[in-house]
């Protein structure tokens, strides 16, 4: 019986009801990681010592946890103990981390097997997969189209087939917007629920760990494990978990939705237009009430963002300089000139793009101008969704603005226009608000995202309401055809 | 963005762009610096910057150690060590 | 023309926590390299800070000495720079809200004392440590020392002179170990001094341009390198030169000071607020812990110490002024009513004593009890004061107890009249002609028969008695 395709709780069915073993679940994930190889999702492979998990388990006649014995791919931002971990950049190509990130540790703990590091935006700076030292991921839907990103490796193993699930990590919107991109199901929980120990700091402030599945119930599954207080990180909260899956069938009769007026969904291209609207009317029938709502500063999401991301950043990777790990230039003349070499030879375009701005906004006579005053808008953003929450539980938007497009289509010749298209993600992570993506049909053959934002700690109500959606829909279960990479 | 501010942030990044590429970088920054430029417009006055979503204060650890010495682990993967020491290209006061 | 100096200090004090400000290695001194270092030291990708509270306390503590105001609430901040001991790139180190704001230290210089306003003090973590002599061609980097706290303190700059400036390092010195905030070691390291020296023409309002001398580990170089400097500054500006606003580094072997390579090119720090530590809030009860748990500074000590045990206030300064022997002080007051001659003794014999091995009073064998033991015997006439000293020998080198000494050695004092008297008889027998030519007028013969008593009596006996009878007997 064919895994490829299959969600955790039907693969869960499956080993309990002893169809498939542990050993054979792994060995078949690698199999189909290796056929289809040209989609580039994984940088690393974990075959070893995913193999020698696998055959440690014994299928027992009690109930097992959800995700023992369950092959995941892990985002390559995230340090795992022995198991090379670039970030997709070529300072780090040779990189053994001595310890394990706390969101891998604990699906690890709860069973789960790692079978590899999936390829990504290079340090996380990207919205298409194409800043990567290992090439660029495609699309699983079109050959030569981007899967999104930054988590475009993770996305498209899903999409592929290849795992159930995946980790990703959200900044801008780097697990929703590949997710939307590849047809699959993706969640940025509040910031603060995942550690962030371990996970190759990008925006200090903005980085979260989330799970992209083929569905929220898998991604609730997720979820649970991965969330928690954890004391090596002083930003983890400090509340209790709930249990993402209990309310996940609850019916949303009376549920409040924003659409947000300043997004003018109105001037999006007309196809994306009519996939919202057929998604708002899938609401309404399940009981949902809609309500136009207002953000007044939510248009300066952009400019906002690409102010403190890239200053946080800036400094964040100058621990990458040569001296303790990474990649040393050859030939330095002295201490500067290691600094200079290693790290211009080591960093990408878009990564030395994003360190210069953020060197920039930072510098003497510039701070007040460009980074405070982020953060001062940053502030008048979060009030914003803070009242609007007052009147909804929810707001929905159309992931982005537009589905994939083609390699180097976009952005190469003015990288705004891609900084542009993380509009509609870009706010929630300025708020530390939880959102979530779902597939929600097609447009021009390449599948559209549905975003939902909650409010703060709301996560069991997104997925809720996502999973009551997939419930009456079958978009998630669409599979892409794959005779273009095998 | 004059080519003397360019330099300087290069500096203080300690990088340096490839005369090939560098003007196109500098159009980049331009760019981007015009993008986030934009919220000058945004009154902000009396708005406390919001450094990190949580409002909420840190947690502390109690003053006791618990880290073993992992001297082998960190210099194993460094790029130029000894068997105590991390190397680099001799540093004159 | 005549030139006045301005001096502000910058002390870096090593806090005397176990663990490092955010992680939890540990901070013992003389590990082996990079032996006292974790993942967070090292600055992997991935890591993150964790708070030391115990930090704070020690800030607090010191905060609360210097009467400054304490901010509850604690920010950090990223200070960007590259070297290749600074494993993340940046220092965490407080900019805008530091944990101590203000203050004053009061100096003592040539019997006068001198307020020295503090502006601020924060709490930052220390550096690691370059090598750059040992393997050629290579600077060798250890992260040992790399997180542990710092509080840096520092001064207006109302200093006048290199001795006002070792007067404040020495308070400062006292301060720190008196509040168990630092063990103030300057060769090691834990109490460290930055000095920021300017010259203006007498009476000008403005300060002239300063220069920053690093790099000075002892009192002594402290007034070396500020001297120099001053020297140096003066002859700039009296050739018409501008003084260079620069770092410099003080070179003890040949004395003098020189631009710092490193500093040359100036940096732009991109001080920003660290986005990952949240704000440290020190409640109300915690404050009111530190105070309740306040430990007596020294000025409050010398006074007490005049009062409750008579000590004179040049005695009781000498004592209070080190926290070691103020403690054994008080713990041997408690066994002995002899104040007066058991601070003679610590400030002299033992002090004399501990200068001479190089060592702190715990360090030796001497301990309250014996010390309190030994004074005791003294006072009540068991054995002389000179006897005594040979006891103290004794006890310094092995840790025995002053009564268990005098048994086996058979020390105890003769004082017993008749005893003393028999002996004093015997002398004058034997020692006739002595006896004449004393009775004849010659005084200074009275040594020889006190010498020769102490000669028989092995220097046991009383020597008041030992004069009270020979005058007797001697009688002309």
């Amino acid at each position: 019986m064919s895994i490829q395709f299959k969600s955790i709780v039907e693969l869960r069915g499956m080993l309990d009801e002893k169809l498939i073993s542990a050993s054979e679940l792994t060995q078949e994930t690698l199999q189909l990681a290796t056929k289809y190889q040209e989609l580039n999702c994984f940088v690393t492979m974990n075959k070893e010592v995913a193999t020698k998990k696998a055959s440690g388990i014994i299928p027992s006649d009690e109930i097992s946890s959800w995700l023992e014995g369950m092959p995941l791919a892990q985002k390559d931002l995230f340090c795992t103990k022995g198991l090379r971990t670039t970030c997709s950049s070529k300072i780090l190509a040779d990189f053994i981390p001595p310890y394990t990130a706390t969101a891998v540790e604990k699906l690890e703990d709860a069973g789960a097997i790692t079978i590899g590091k999936t390829n990504m935006d290079e340090f996380a700076m990207g919205s298409s997969n194409e800043t990567s030292f290992f090439g660029n991921v495609h699309n699983p839907w079109k050959k030569g189209y981007v899967p999104g990103g930054s988590s475009g490796g993770s996305a498209a193993a899903v999409a592929a087939g290849i795992v159930p699930a995946a980790t990703g990590t959200d900044t801008g919107g780097s697990i929703r917007q590949p997710a939307a991109h590849c047809g699959i199901t993706g969640l940025k929980p509040t910031y603060g629920r995942v550690s962030r120990w371990g996970m190759i700091a990008f925006a200090s402030s903005l980085d979260q760990a989330g799970p992209l599945a083929r569905t929220a119930e898998d991604c609730a599954i997720l979820l649970n494990s991965m969330s928690g207080y954890d004391l090596k990180d002083t930003t983890s909260l400090n509340s209790d978990v709930p249990d993402f899956l209990a309310n996940i069938n609850q019916p949303i009769d009376g549920v409040k939705i924003g659409i947000i007026k300043e997004f003018n969904l109105g001037e999006l291209d007309s196809e994306v237009q009519a996939r919202f609207e057929e998604s708002k009317r899938m609401y309404e029938k399940l009981g949902a009430q809609f309500v136009e709502v207002s953000l007044p500063n939510i248009s300066a999401s952009v400019p906002t963002y690409y102010s403190i991301a890239p200053a946080e950043c800036s400094s964040n990777l100058s621990r990458f300089d040569g001296v303790r790990f990474g990649h040393r230039a050859e030939n330095a003349d002295d201490l500067n000139d290691l600094y200079i070499k290693s790290r211009s030879e080591g960093f990408g375009d878009e990564v030395k793009r994003r360190i210069l701005i953020g060197t920039y906004a930072l510098s003497a006579g510039y701070y007040d101008a460009y980074y405070k005053k982020a953060q001062q808008v940053r502030r008048l953003i979060k009030n914003d969704f803070d009242h609007v929450f007052q009147s909804v539980d929810i707001l929905m938007t159309p992931t982005s603005p537009n589905t994939a497009f083609k390699f180097g289509s976009k952005g190469t010749q003015n990288p705004v226009e891609l900084y542009l298209e993380d509009l509609f993600t870009i706010s929630s992570n300025l708020a530390g608000l939880p959102a979530i993506s779902i597939p929600h049909g097609q447009v021009n053959s390449l599948p559209a995202g549905l975003q939902l934002i909650g409010n703060f700690l709301k996560e069991d109500q997104l997925l809720n309401a996502a999973h009551l959606f997939q419930k009456n829909s079958d978009f998630h279960l669409s599979q892409p055809n794959l005779e273009d990479f095998s | 963005m004059d080519q003397e501010t360019v330099r300087t942030i290069c500096y203080l990044a300690r990088l340096e762009i490839d005369q090939k590429k560098s003007s196109k970088i500098q159009k980049d920054l331009e760019t981007i610096i015009e993008l986030i430029g934009g919220l000058q417009t945004i009154d902000t006055s009396d708005i406390e910057p919001l450094y990190n979503p949580l409002e909420m204060t840190a947690s502390t650890h109690e003053d006791i150690v618990n880290s073993d010495n992992e001297k082998e682990k960190f210099l194993k993967n460094a790029p130029a060590s000894n068997e105590d020491y991390f190397l680099v290209p001799r540093v004159v006061e | 023309m005549s030139w006045e100096t301005v001096i502000g200090l910058e002390t870096h004090v090593q806090l005397s926590t176990k663990t490092k400000l955010f992680s939890r290695a540990s901070t013992t001194f003389g590990a082996n390299p990079n032996t006292n270092v974790n993942l967070v030291d090292c600055g992997l990708p991935g890591v993150l800070p964790s708070i030391n509270k115990e930090a704070f306390y020690k800030a607090i503590r010191l905060g609360m000495a210097i009467n400054a105001q304490i901010n509850q609430t604690s920010i950090f901040d990223r200070k960007n720079y590259f070297y290749a001991d600074l494993p993340k790139g940046y220092q965490i180190t407080q900019m805008d809200l530091p944990i101590v704001l203000g203050g004053s230290i009061e100096i003592f210089l040539d019997g006068a004392t001198k307020k020295i306003n503090i502006t601020r003090a924060h709490l930052e973590e220390d550096a690691g440590k370059s090598i750059h002599d040992e393997y050629d061609g290579f600077s060798a980097i250890d992260l040992n020392r790399a997180g542990t706290p710092l509080l840096e303190i520092v001064s207006e700059p109302e200093l006048s002179s290199a001795k006002e400036a070792v007067a404040y390092m020495k308070a400062m010195h006292q301060l720190v170990t008196y509040l168990d905030v630092s063990d103030g070691n300057m060769a090691q390291g834990s109490l460290r001094c930055d000095a920021n020296v300017s010259i203006r023409k007498n009476g000008d309002k403005e300060l002239g341009i300063r220069t920053e001398i690093k790099n000075i580990n002892s009192f002594k170089f402290i007034e070396k390198a500020i001297n120099f400097e001053i020297k140096r500054q003066i002859k700039v500006l009296e050739s018409g030169e501008k003084v260079t606003q620069e770092t410099r580094l003080y070179d003890s072997v040949k004395d003098e000071t020189r631009p710092m390579r490193s500093k040359e090119f100036a940096n732009d720090y991109r001080y920003f607020p660290e986005p990952d530590l949240l704000p440290v809030i020190i409640s109300d009860e915690e404050m009111q812990k530190i105070k309740d748990t306040f430990p007596e500074l020294p000025r409050q000590k010398e006074l007490r110490y005049q009062k409750e045990y008579e000590l004179s206030a040049y005695e009781a300064q000498i004592i209070a002024s080190s926290k070691s022997i103020a403690n054994f002080f008080e713990s041997a007051a408690k066994k002995t009513k002899n104040y007066a001659l058991l601070a003679n003794w610590l400030i002299g014999e033992i002090s004399a004593y501990l200068n001479k091995e190089l060592m702190e009073i715990h360090e030796s064998k001497l301990n309250p009890d014996n010390v309190s033991a030994l004074i005791n015997r003294i006072d009540d006439q068991t054995i002389s004061g000179k006897i005594a000293k040979s006891i103290f020998e004794e006890m310094c080198i092995s840790g025995s107890s002053p009564d268990k000494i005098i048994e086996s050695k058979g020390l105890k004092q003769i004082t017993d009249d008749d005893a003393i008297e028999k002996i004093v008889d015997e002398v004058i027998v034997k020692n006739t002609e002595q006896v004449e030519g004393y009775k004849a007028g010659k005084d200074k013969l009275f040594g020889f028969f006190v010498g020769q008593v102490m000669k028989v009596t092995q220097g046991k006996a009383n020597p008041q008695t030992v004069n009270k009878i020979l005058k007797e007997k001697l009688k002309k």
